[in-house]
């Protein structure tokens, strides 16, 4: 019973969802479980190749194909640039 | 809501607003607001720059013809992914029928491409109910809520999806972690 309440456990502490103490808890567990540590340490391995995975690169030949993919298509598309970062907060108002 | 949300939900009203009344700078508003992130998932989705720029490009292509039923109440995002999950499975299937490579080197260095490949090979042996949720939460960084809503499942489904996913992912991976540092 305990087991399965470990190894559900695992899923959270693989996914950096177990709060400290528990956290605490579980890897003190595994000390005396090499099942459980095995277990433990493959899961958030996993985690953590797909969490450290390079993003792909957008990069402008991408974007501008894309453009003009839709182009091509009949969209009448006028690209926009992002606005100045002056522009992108508004001050309180002093009355 | 912090300021950049508020700034994005904020260009998003403006954009789906300016859509509807024909405005030809919406469609290009609404790319540069997720052109980038669309097109991200799509390669992961994937695994080729050229599939994954087509299918960025129908998406908003997908917008457009819809703008008449858009609605900027916080949804457009969700339904977004979700038109490019579903035309990225259609791809996928037909892929699957021409028996086409995948293309998963998209940068860094020899060892993590290698690395990289032998994932998404992985991930693509897994069944698709377990590969969408890997997919938009441990790679896209979704929260469970919007990877949920993308998925039209509830979040408890969707997080035992994911827990299965990640055992189904570090059985095929097997030796492989045992060698990464």
């Amino acid at each position: 019973m305990k087991s399965e309440i470990y190894k559900k456990l695992v899923d959270l502490y693989a996914g950096n969802e177990l709060p400290a103490e528990l956290n605490d808890q579980l890897e003190m567990a595994a000390f005396n479980d090499p099942e459980l540590a095995h277990d433990m340490a493959t899961l958030r391995k996993t985690v953590d190749i797909l969490q450290r995975d390079s993003e792909p690169e957008f990069t402008e030949e991408s974007y501008q194909r894309i453009l003009l993919k839709m182009y091509s298509r009949g969209a009448a598309i006028q690209p926009v640039a992002p606005d100045p970062a002056h522009l992108q907060y508004s001050l309180p108002m002093q009355g | 809501m912090p300021n950049d949300a508020l700034r994005d939900s904020l260009a998003e009203r403006k954009w789906i607003a300016a859509l509807a009344e024909g405005d030809p700078e919406a469609l290009g508003g609404l790319y540069s607001m997720y052109g980038e992130r669309i097109f991200r998932y799509a390669y992961r989705m994937l695994n080729n720059r050229s599939d994954a720029e087509d299918a960025t490009a129908e998406t908003f292509l997908r917008v457009l013809r819809r703008s008449a039923e858009l609605r900027a109440d916080g949804a457009f995002r969700t339904w977004l992914f979700r038109i490019a999950r579903n035309l990225c499975i259609d791809r996928l299937r037909q892929q699957k029928l021409l028996e086409l490579p995948p293309d998963a080197q998209y940068s860094g260095s020899e060892e993590r491409s290698t690395l990289r490949v032998t994932v998404y090979q992985a991930l693509e042996q897994l069944p698709r109910e377990y590969q969408d949720p890997l997919v938009l939460c441990d790679l896209e960084d979704h929260s469970a809520k919007e990877a949920a809503e993308i998925l039209e499942i509830s979040v408890p489904a969707l997080k035992s999806r994911l827990y299965r996913g990640r055992r189904a992912l570090r059985d095929k991976l097997g030796s492989l972690l045992e060698r990464t540092p």
